[in-house]
């Protein structure tokens, strides 16, 4: 099923990737933090537009750096990330902001502001089409007000648009999260373990809403998750980080037990998750 | 810094600590029951360094225990010390406060009977006190807020000119913090006269910086999660602040600032003192004065007055910093 899914994919986007026309090409992407750590080795990576591409590696293997060297939110040291035929590593910070507005994130740790309303932290991911400002008058600004409602919609959470985003369960949090991240009418969605501190009942519901997004929007989604159940019923392609190199690329089913032992560690079993 | 050189360095400073209080007791003994006479040039600094290091010497070349056992000594010799020399420099004398009781006794009396029809007369200064704490919190937010931005560390980038704003901000919020409000109340008299606006500067100045301090210490600990996540959507550094960094802070800095509200209706008092204004200046005159039950009846009022500031600065903290 996944497999004929795949196929037709890529026959797809054969014309195009022929000529080396992916979304998303990281090249050589190197990085060492001031402490001499290298997060991540000549990394080498093509993504697809509509790929559902989850990340798996141990914590520390460079998920999390290799996500943020994306956005620019860490700088990378070496490499070039070409993004829509440009490349995010030699953007002036004008550009790189504007850039930034085509590529959603959500995060762990939801990043809400906790003492804002959920509608209005919605309306924050609009920002980054805001003049300075406008943005101070973000609150009472229509347009974005009525965009965020039906974002909101999108994730199923119109009726706690008036909530404080504190009183909400953590799943929903995950969903406010995004819905901000749907207001910048994002081309491809950066999630950091988006449901790494979430039971697992409620872990699949947001997978759920990242699935849809990637299926009936065509957004293309790259996720770091530790669940392999997960990666395998949302996933359409899984890499593997290990010691901020790649050691895997490919499908979710051809990750086998001895695959997955390679990529977590001898002593690893996979943990069932439903 | 190896175990083994730092062992040493504290052989040393123990050394040369212990052979200086050593000298000043000679110097005492000699000074006050002239016993002996002692060569002046054993008295000097650089003697006592010299015999430090020679003494140093020694344990430097025994076995580690040995050292250890060296230590332990040292200490318990330099706290004996410590204690001798302090009883003799601060000339504590337990005979005279006991024996001199008597010579108190008027003071205290008058203190403990305090002269309730002052109350109404002292209430304006009290009043005029509190607006004056009251007033130097209120002006000095603006500035504070401000500055703090500019004084907190994960805000400035690691570049040339932020990082100079960044020292000068913090060098100056330290150095205007150093000096006491006393001092500037002294300085602010002299600018614009006796009174409580001298008063009131002094505590502004005094509060800025320390809000300076406090406000940046919030903001270098909030989550760098929505700061991040703000930077994601593509917002430049302004909004960054406006809606990642300022949300999280506001209520802190609200608390923060109540209590310092709090702290200085309490250095207001002091600041009267050197003619700030308020119910200080009035308590300053009636000592001069001797009065000492009308001295006592004002101590009431200002006691009573920061009680009550303190319960209600920690109950409206507490509130704040639980929402």
């Amino acid at each position: 099923m996944i497999l004929s899914d795949q196929l037709f994919r890529h026959s797809e986007w054969m014309p195009m990737s022929s000529s080396n026309k992916s979304l998303l090409e990281i090249k050589g992407l190197s990085k060492t933090y001031q402490n001499n750590f290298q997060a991540l080795k000549k990394i080498d990576l093509k993504i697809q537009k509509g790929e559902f591409v989850i990340l798996l590696g141990l914590s520390g293997s460079g998920k999390s750096t290799l996500l943020r060297c994306i956005n620019r939110l860490i700088e990378p040291n070496e490499g070039a990330i070409i993004f829509e035929n440009s490349d995010i590593t030699q953007m002036s910070k004008q550009t790189l902001r504007r850039t930034r507005r085509n590529i959603g994130m959500i995060f762990q740790e939801f990043n809400l502001i906790p003492g804002f309303s959920v509608k209005t932290n919605v309306m924050t991911g609009r920002l980054g089409y805001l003049s300075t400002w406008k943005s101070i008058k973000l609150t009472v600004n229509k347009e974005i007000s009525e965009l965020a409602e039906q974002n909101l919609k999108r994730v199923g959470l119109q009726d706690f648009s008036k909530q404080k985003a504190r009183n909400l369960s953590g799943g929903q949090k995950q969903r406010v999260a995004i819905a901000r991240a749907l207001m910048q009418e994002p081309r491809i969605l950066l999630a950091d373990e988006p449901v790494a501190s979430l039971d697992p009942a409620t872990a699949d519901s947001v997978m759920k809403y990242l699935g849809q997004l990637n299926k009936n929007e065509n957004i293309t989604i790259i996720c770091s998750l530790h669940f392999l159940s997960l990666a395998r019923k949302y996933g359409s392609r899984v890499v593997a980080l290990k010691a901020g190199e790649l050691v895997f690329d490919g499908l979710p089913d051809e990750i086998t037990n001895e695959r997955f032992q390679q990529i977590y560690g001898e002593n690893a079993e996979e943990i069932d998750i439903r | 810094m190896t175990q083994h050189l730092k062992e040493n360095l504290i052989i040393f400073a123990l050394f040369l600590f212990n052979i200086a209080s050593l000298q000043y007791l000679l110097y005492y003994l000699n000074d006050t029951y002239s016993l002996f006479v002692l060569p002046a040039i054993f008295i000097s600094p650089f003697i006592s360094m010299i015999l430090a290091v020679v003494l140093t010497m020694i344990p430097i070349k025994s076995s580690v225990e040995l050292k250890r056992k060296f230590i332990i000594f040292l200490t318990i010799l330099s706290i004996i010390l410590t204690m001798i020399v302090g009883f003799l420099l601060v000339e504590i004398r337990p005979v005279k406060f006991v024996m001199n009781f008597h010579k108190a006794y008027n003071i205290l009396d008058k203190l403990f009977n305090p002269n309730f029809s002052l109350f109404f007369p002292m209430l304006g200064s009290l009043i005029q006190t509190i607006y004056l704490a009251l007033m130097a919190t209120i002006l000095a937010i603006p500035f504070a807020f401000f500055l703090s931005f500019f004084a907190a560390r994960n805000l400035m980038p690691n570049h040339f000119i932020p990082n100079t704003i960044y020292y000068i901000v913090r060098t100056l919020s330290t150095f205007t913090r150093s000096i006491e409000a006393i001092v500037w109340a002294i300085i602010f008299t002299v600018w614009v006269g006796i009174g409580p606006f001298a008063g009131m500067l002094a505590l502004m100045i005094h509060s800025i910086s320390s809000l300076i301090k406090l406000y940046s210490e919030q903001i270098e600990n909030i989550d760098h999660g929505p700061v991040e996540a703000m930077q994601a959507t593509g917002a430049n550094t302004l909004q960054v602040w406006i809606y990642a960094v300022i949300p999280q802070i506001l209520s802190p800095f609200l608390a923060f600032t109540i209590y310092r509200w709090d702290i200085n209706i309490r250095m207001a008092t002091i600041v009267g003192f050197v003619g700030g204004g308020g119910i200080g200046q009035a308590l300053q005159q009636q000592q001069q004065l001797l009065r000492w039950s009308n001295v006592s009846m004002i101590m009431l009022m200002i006691a009573v007055t920061v009680w009550i500031m303190d319960i209600l600065s920690a109950k409206l903290r507490e509130y704040l910093l639980r929402k």
